[in-house]
Protein backbone atom coordinates (compact mmCIF):
# COMPACT_ATOMS: atom_id res chain seq x y z
CA UNK A 1 0.00 0.00 0.00
CA UNK A 2 1.27 3.44 -0.89
CA UNK A 3 1.50 6.62 1.13
CA UNK A 4 -2.15 7.43 0.44
CA UNK A 5 -3.39 4.03 1.58
CA UNK A 6 -5.45 5.05 4.63
CA UNK A 7 -6.87 8.40 3.80
CA UNK A 8 -9.09 10.75 5.69
CA UNK A 9 -11.22 13.23 3.81
CA UNK A 10 -13.48 15.70 5.60
CA UNK A 11 -16.78 17.00 4.26
CA UNK A 12 -17.79 20.38 5.56
CA UNK A 13 -20.21 23.16 4.61
CA UNK A 14 -23.40 24.79 5.81
CA UNK A 15 -26.21 22.87 7.49
CA UNK A 16 -28.33 21.37 4.72
CA UNK A 17 -25.55 21.38 2.12
CA UNK A 18 -25.62 17.59 1.98
CA UNK A 19 -22.64 16.34 3.99
CA UNK A 20 -24.52 13.45 5.61
CA UNK A 21 -26.18 12.58 2.29
CA UNK A 22 -22.86 12.66 0.41
CA UNK A 23 -21.14 10.34 2.88
CA UNK A 24 -24.11 7.96 2.87
CA UNK A 25 -24.09 7.94 -0.95
CA UNK A 26 -20.43 6.97 -1.17
CA UNK A 27 -19.80 4.84 1.89
CA UNK A 28 -19.48 1.08 1.42
CA UNK A 29 -20.65 0.56 4.98
CA UNK A 30 -23.69 1.97 6.76
CA UNK A 31 -22.52 5.43 7.87
CA UNK A 32 -22.20 6.49 11.47
CA UNK A 33 -24.54 9.43 11.93
CA UNK A 34 -25.11 11.72 14.89
CA UNK A 35 -28.26 13.46 13.74
CA UNK A 36 -30.71 14.78 16.29
CA UNK A 37 -34.02 16.57 16.03
CA UNK A 38 -33.50 20.14 14.85
CA UNK A 39 -35.01 22.96 16.93
CA UNK A 40 -33.75 25.80 14.72
CA UNK A 41 -36.66 26.90 12.53
CA UNK A 42 -34.33 28.81 10.18
CA UNK A 43 -32.78 25.55 8.97
CA UNK A 44 -36.06 24.17 7.67
CA UNK A 45 -35.25 20.53 8.22
CA UNK A 46 -36.22 17.93 10.76
CA UNK A 47 -32.83 16.56 11.76
CA UNK A 48 -29.32 17.95 11.93
CA UNK A 49 -25.83 16.59 12.57
CA UNK A 50 -24.31 17.65 15.89
CA UNK A 51 -21.33 15.29 16.24
CA UNK A 52 -19.93 13.88 13.04
CA UNK A 53 -20.68 11.59 10.14
CA UNK A 54 -18.41 8.71 9.27
CA UNK A 55 -18.21 6.34 6.35
CA UNK A 56 -15.62 4.36 4.42
CA UNK A 57 -15.07 3.61 0.78
CA UNK A 58 -12.69 1.14 -0.82
CA UNK A 59 -11.19 2.61 -3.98
CA UNK A 60 -9.41 -0.62 -4.96
CA UNK A 61 -5.69 -1.48 -4.89
CA UNK A 62 -5.87 -1.55 -1.10
CA UNK A 63 -6.70 2.12 -0.96
CA UNK A 64 -9.43 2.95 1.47
CA UNK A 65 -10.81 6.41 2.21
CA UNK A 66 -12.36 7.34 5.52
CA UNK A 67 -15.03 9.97 5.09
CA UNK A 68 -15.79 12.35 7.95
CA UNK A 69 -18.55 14.96 7.99
CA UNK A 70 -18.66 17.98 10.26
CA UNK A 71 -21.73 19.61 11.78
CA UNK A 72 -22.56 22.67 9.66
CA UNK A 73 -23.64 25.31 12.14
CA UNK A 74 -21.17 27.87 13.42
CA UNK A 75 -21.86 26.92 17.04
CA UNK A 76 -20.15 23.59 16.27
CA UNK A 77 -17.00 25.26 14.96
CA UNK A 78 -14.97 23.48 17.65
CA UNK A 79 -15.77 20.18 15.87
CA UNK A 80 -14.57 21.50 12.51
CA UNK A 81 -10.95 21.57 13.69
CA UNK A 82 -11.15 18.38 15.73
CA UNK A 83 -12.47 16.42 12.77
CA UNK A 84 -9.97 17.93 10.32
CA UNK A 85 -6.97 16.83 12.37
CA UNK A 86 -4.65 14.69 10.21
CA UNK A 87 -6.99 14.88 7.23
CA UNK A 88 -5.54 14.58 3.76
CA UNK A 89 -8.18 16.76 2.22
CA UNK A 90 -11.30 18.76 2.55
CA UNK A 91 -14.51 18.88 0.54
CA UNK A 92 -16.52 22.05 1.07
CA UNK A 93 -20.15 21.67 0.04
CA UNK A 94 -22.14 24.75 -0.91
CA UNK A 95 -25.92 24.90 -1.23
CA UNK A 96 -26.64 27.25 -4.15
CA UNK A 97 -30.27 27.70 -3.04
CA UNK A 98 -29.18 29.60 0.07
CA UNK A 99 -29.27 33.42 0.10
CA UNK A 100 -25.50 33.99 -0.27
CA UNK A 101 -23.58 30.87 -1.35
CA UNK A 102 -20.34 32.82 -1.91
CA UNK A 103 -20.47 34.11 1.64
CA UNK A 104 -21.21 30.59 2.89
CA UNK A 105 -18.08 29.35 1.16
CA UNK A 106 -16.00 32.13 2.66
CA UNK A 107 -16.98 31.03 6.19
CA UNK A 108 -15.36 27.63 5.65
CA UNK A 109 -12.38 29.02 3.74
CA UNK A 110 -11.74 31.29 6.72
CA UNK A 111 -12.21 28.48 9.22
CA UNK A 112 -9.63 26.30 7.46
CA UNK A 113 -7.43 29.17 6.28
CA UNK A 114 -4.25 27.96 7.95
CA UNK A 115 -4.72 24.37 6.73
CA UNK A 116 -5.51 25.12 3.08
CA UNK A 117 -1.90 25.79 1.99
CA UNK A 118 -1.03 22.18 2.83
CA UNK A 119 -4.40 20.42 2.55
CA UNK A 120 -6.06 19.36 -0.69
CA UNK A 121 -9.51 20.85 -1.17
CA UNK A 122 -12.42 20.64 -3.59
CA UNK A 123 -15.62 22.66 -3.67
CA UNK A 124 -18.93 20.95 -4.48
CA UNK A 125 -21.84 23.20 -5.40
CA UNK A 126 -25.29 21.68 -5.03
CA UNK A 127 -28.76 22.55 -6.35
CA UNK A 128 -27.26 24.32 -9.38
CA UNK A 129 -30.09 23.23 -11.68
CA UNK A 130 -32.74 25.04 -9.61
CA UNK A 131 -30.37 27.87 -8.69
CA UNK A 132 -27.74 28.42 -11.39
CA UNK A 133 -26.39 31.61 -9.80
CA UNK A 134 -23.74 32.12 -8.64
CA UNK A 135 -22.10 30.21 -11.46
CA UNK A 136 -18.99 28.07 -11.16
CA UNK A 137 -16.96 30.96 -12.62
CA UNK A 138 -18.16 33.21 -9.80
CA UNK A 139 -16.87 30.74 -7.23
CA UNK A 140 -13.55 30.47 -9.09
CA UNK A 141 -13.20 34.25 -9.18
CA UNK A 142 -13.95 34.47 -5.49
CA UNK A 143 -11.29 31.82 -4.78
CA UNK A 144 -8.78 33.57 -7.06
CA UNK A 145 -9.33 36.80 -5.15
CA UNK A 146 -8.15 34.87 -2.10
CA UNK A 147 -5.15 33.50 -3.96
CA UNK A 148 -6.67 30.02 -4.18
CA UNK A 149 -6.98 27.75 -7.19
CA UNK A 150 -9.34 24.92 -6.28
CA UNK A 151 -11.63 22.68 -8.33
CA UNK A 152 -15.27 23.79 -8.20
CA UNK A 153 -17.72 21.11 -9.29
CA UNK A 154 -21.50 21.22 -9.64
CA UNK A 155 -22.78 18.12 -7.84
CA UNK A 156 -25.84 16.23 -6.77
CA UNK A 157 -24.65 14.71 -3.50
CA UNK A 158 -27.32 12.00 -3.71
CA UNK A 159 -25.39 10.56 -6.64
CA UNK A 160 -22.47 8.35 -5.72
CA UNK A 161 -20.53 9.22 -8.86
CA UNK A 162 -20.74 12.93 -8.10
CA UNK A 163 -19.38 12.44 -4.59
CA UNK A 164 -16.68 10.16 -5.93
CA UNK A 165 -15.70 12.93 -8.35
CA UNK A 166 -15.15 15.28 -5.40
CA UNK A 167 -13.06 12.69 -3.58
CA UNK A 168 -11.08 12.11 -6.76
CA UNK A 169 -10.44 15.85 -7.11
CA UNK A 170 -8.96 15.83 -3.60
CA UNK A 171 -6.85 12.73 -4.27
CA UNK A 172 -5.43 14.10 -7.52
CA UNK A 173 -4.24 17.22 -5.71
CA UNK A 174 -2.77 15.11 -2.91
CA UNK A 175 -0.83 12.95 -5.35
CA UNK A 176 0.54 16.07 -7.04
CA UNK A 177 1.83 17.24 -3.67
CA UNK A 178 3.78 14.03 -3.02
CA UNK B 1 -39.67 24.21 16.17
CA UNK B 2 -38.43 27.23 18.15
CA UNK B 3 -41.57 27.12 20.28
CA UNK B 4 -40.39 23.79 21.67
CA UNK B 5 -37.44 25.60 23.13
CA UNK B 6 -39.58 28.38 24.56
CA UNK B 7 -42.03 25.94 26.10
CA UNK B 8 -39.27 24.14 27.98
CA UNK B 9 -37.55 27.29 29.18
CA UNK B 10 -39.22 27.49 32.59
CA UNK B 11 -38.76 23.82 33.45
CA UNK B 12 -35.15 24.03 32.32
CA UNK B 13 -34.39 27.02 34.51
CA UNK B 14 -36.08 25.38 37.49
CA UNK B 15 -34.17 22.16 36.94
CA UNK B 16 -30.81 23.93 36.53
CA UNK B 17 -31.33 25.93 39.73
CA UNK B 18 -32.48 22.87 41.71
CA UNK B 19 -29.59 20.72 40.52
CA UNK B 20 -27.06 23.40 41.31
CA UNK B 21 -28.53 23.81 44.80
CA UNK B 22 -28.79 20.08 45.55
CA UNK B 23 -25.48 18.77 44.23
CA UNK B 24 -22.65 19.32 46.64
CA UNK B 25 -19.59 20.14 44.52
CA UNK B 26 -21.49 21.42 41.48
CA UNK B 27 -19.79 24.40 39.87
CA UNK B 28 -22.43 24.95 37.24
CA UNK B 29 -25.34 23.28 35.49
CA UNK B 30 -26.36 23.75 31.86
CA UNK B 31 -29.55 22.47 30.22
CA UNK B 32 -29.46 22.26 26.42
CA UNK B 33 -31.43 20.91 23.52
CA UNK B 34 -30.02 17.82 21.81
CA UNK B 35 -29.03 20.04 18.87
CA UNK B 36 -26.89 22.23 21.07
CA UNK B 37 -28.88 25.28 22.12
CA UNK B 38 -28.54 26.45 25.72
CA UNK B 39 -31.90 26.53 27.51
CA UNK B 40 -30.77 27.37 31.03
CA UNK B 41 -27.68 27.76 33.16
CA UNK B 42 -27.20 27.91 36.92
CA UNK B 43 -24.14 28.63 39.00
CA UNK B 44 -21.30 31.07 38.48
CA UNK B 45 -20.36 29.36 35.24
CA UNK B 46 -16.93 28.65 33.84
CA UNK B 47 -16.61 29.85 30.31
CA UNK B 48 -19.36 30.27 27.79
CA UNK B 49 -22.47 28.20 28.63
CA UNK B 50 -23.70 28.33 25.01
CA UNK B 51 -20.40 26.82 23.79
CA UNK B 52 -20.58 24.15 26.47
CA UNK B 53 -24.15 23.38 25.39
CA UNK B 54 -23.02 22.80 21.78
CA UNK B 55 -20.04 20.70 22.87
CA UNK B 56 -22.09 18.53 25.19
CA UNK B 57 -24.71 17.92 22.52
CA UNK B 58 -21.94 16.67 20.20
CA UNK B 59 -20.56 14.50 22.99
CA UNK B 60 -24.01 13.07 23.74
CA UNK B 61 -24.66 12.36 20.05
CA UNK B 62 -21.31 10.59 19.72
CA UNK B 63 -22.16 8.55 22.81
CA UNK B 64 -25.47 7.63 21.25
CA UNK B 65 -23.79 6.58 17.98
CA UNK B 66 -21.19 4.50 19.87
CA UNK B 67 -23.94 2.83 21.94
CA UNK B 68 -25.92 1.95 18.82
CA UNK B 69 -22.80 0.65 17.11
CA UNK B 70 -22.12 -1.54 20.16
CA UNK B 71 -25.73 -2.72 20.45
CA UNK B 72 -26.09 -1.51 24.02
CA UNK B 73 -29.14 0.64 23.55
CA UNK B 74 -29.55 4.30 24.34
CA UNK B 75 -27.06 6.11 26.57
CA UNK B 76 -28.40 7.68 29.72
CA UNK B 77 -25.27 9.14 31.27
CA UNK B 78 -21.81 10.12 30.09
CA UNK B 79 -18.82 11.18 32.16
CA UNK B 80 -15.71 13.18 31.37
CA UNK B 81 -13.30 12.55 34.22
CA UNK B 82 -10.62 15.21 34.09
CA UNK B 83 -7.68 16.09 36.32
CA UNK B 84 -9.47 18.96 38.05
CA UNK B 85 -13.12 18.07 37.82
CA UNK B 86 -15.88 16.16 36.10
CA UNK B 87 -18.45 16.82 33.44
CA UNK B 88 -21.51 14.66 34.08
CA UNK B 89 -24.03 14.47 31.26
CA UNK B 90 -27.51 12.99 31.25
CA UNK B 91 -29.59 12.58 28.10
CA UNK B 92 -33.28 13.17 28.84
CA UNK B 93 -36.65 13.05 27.19
CA UNK B 94 -38.88 15.86 28.37
CA UNK B 95 -42.32 16.09 26.80
CA UNK B 96 -41.08 14.37 23.69
CA UNK B 97 -38.08 16.66 23.35
CA UNK B 98 -34.50 15.35 23.69
CA UNK B 99 -32.44 17.37 26.13
CA UNK B 100 -28.96 17.09 27.55
CA UNK B 101 -28.11 18.27 31.04
CA UNK B 102 -24.50 18.75 32.08
CA UNK B 103 -23.20 19.22 35.59
CA UNK B 104 -19.71 20.66 35.91
CA UNK B 105 -18.51 19.40 39.27
CA UNK B 106 -15.54 19.06 41.59
CA UNK B 107 -13.79 15.73 41.84
CA UNK B 108 -15.23 15.21 45.34
CA UNK B 109 -18.77 14.91 43.95
CA UNK B 110 -20.44 11.53 44.47
CA UNK B 111 -21.48 10.11 41.11
CA UNK B 112 -24.40 8.08 42.44
CA UNK B 113 -25.92 11.14 44.05
CA UNK B 114 -25.54 13.17 40.86
CA UNK B 115 -27.22 10.46 38.76
CA UNK B 116 -30.02 10.33 41.32
CA UNK B 117 -30.50 14.10 41.20
CA UNK B 118 -30.47 14.11 37.41
CA UNK B 119 -33.04 11.31 37.26
CA UNK B 120 -35.19 13.25 39.71
CA UNK B 121 -34.83 16.39 37.60
CA UNK B 122 -36.05 14.54 34.50
CA UNK B 123 -39.05 13.26 36.43
CA UNK B 124 -39.91 16.72 37.74
CA UNK B 125 -39.51 18.37 34.35
CA UNK B 126 -41.95 15.93 32.86
CA UNK B 127 -44.39 16.44 35.73
CA UNK B 128 -44.36 20.27 35.60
Amino acid sequence: MGPLSHLKIVFTGTAGSGKTTAIAALSDTPPVVTDVRNTDASLGKEHTTVGLDFGQVDLGDGQSVRLFGTPGQLRFEFMWRIIATDALGLVILVDNSRPDPLDDLSIYLDAYKDLLPTMSCAIGVGRTLECPQPAVDDFCEMLAARGLVLPVLPVDVRRRDDVLMLVDAVLVQAEMRL
Amino acid sequence: MFSLRSSLSEQSHNAARALFAEIDGARSVVVATADGFELAQAGPGHGDASRLAAMVSSFAALGDAASRESNIGTPRCLVIESTDGRLLVRCMQVRGQSLVVVVLADKKVLLGLVWHQLALAEKLMNAE
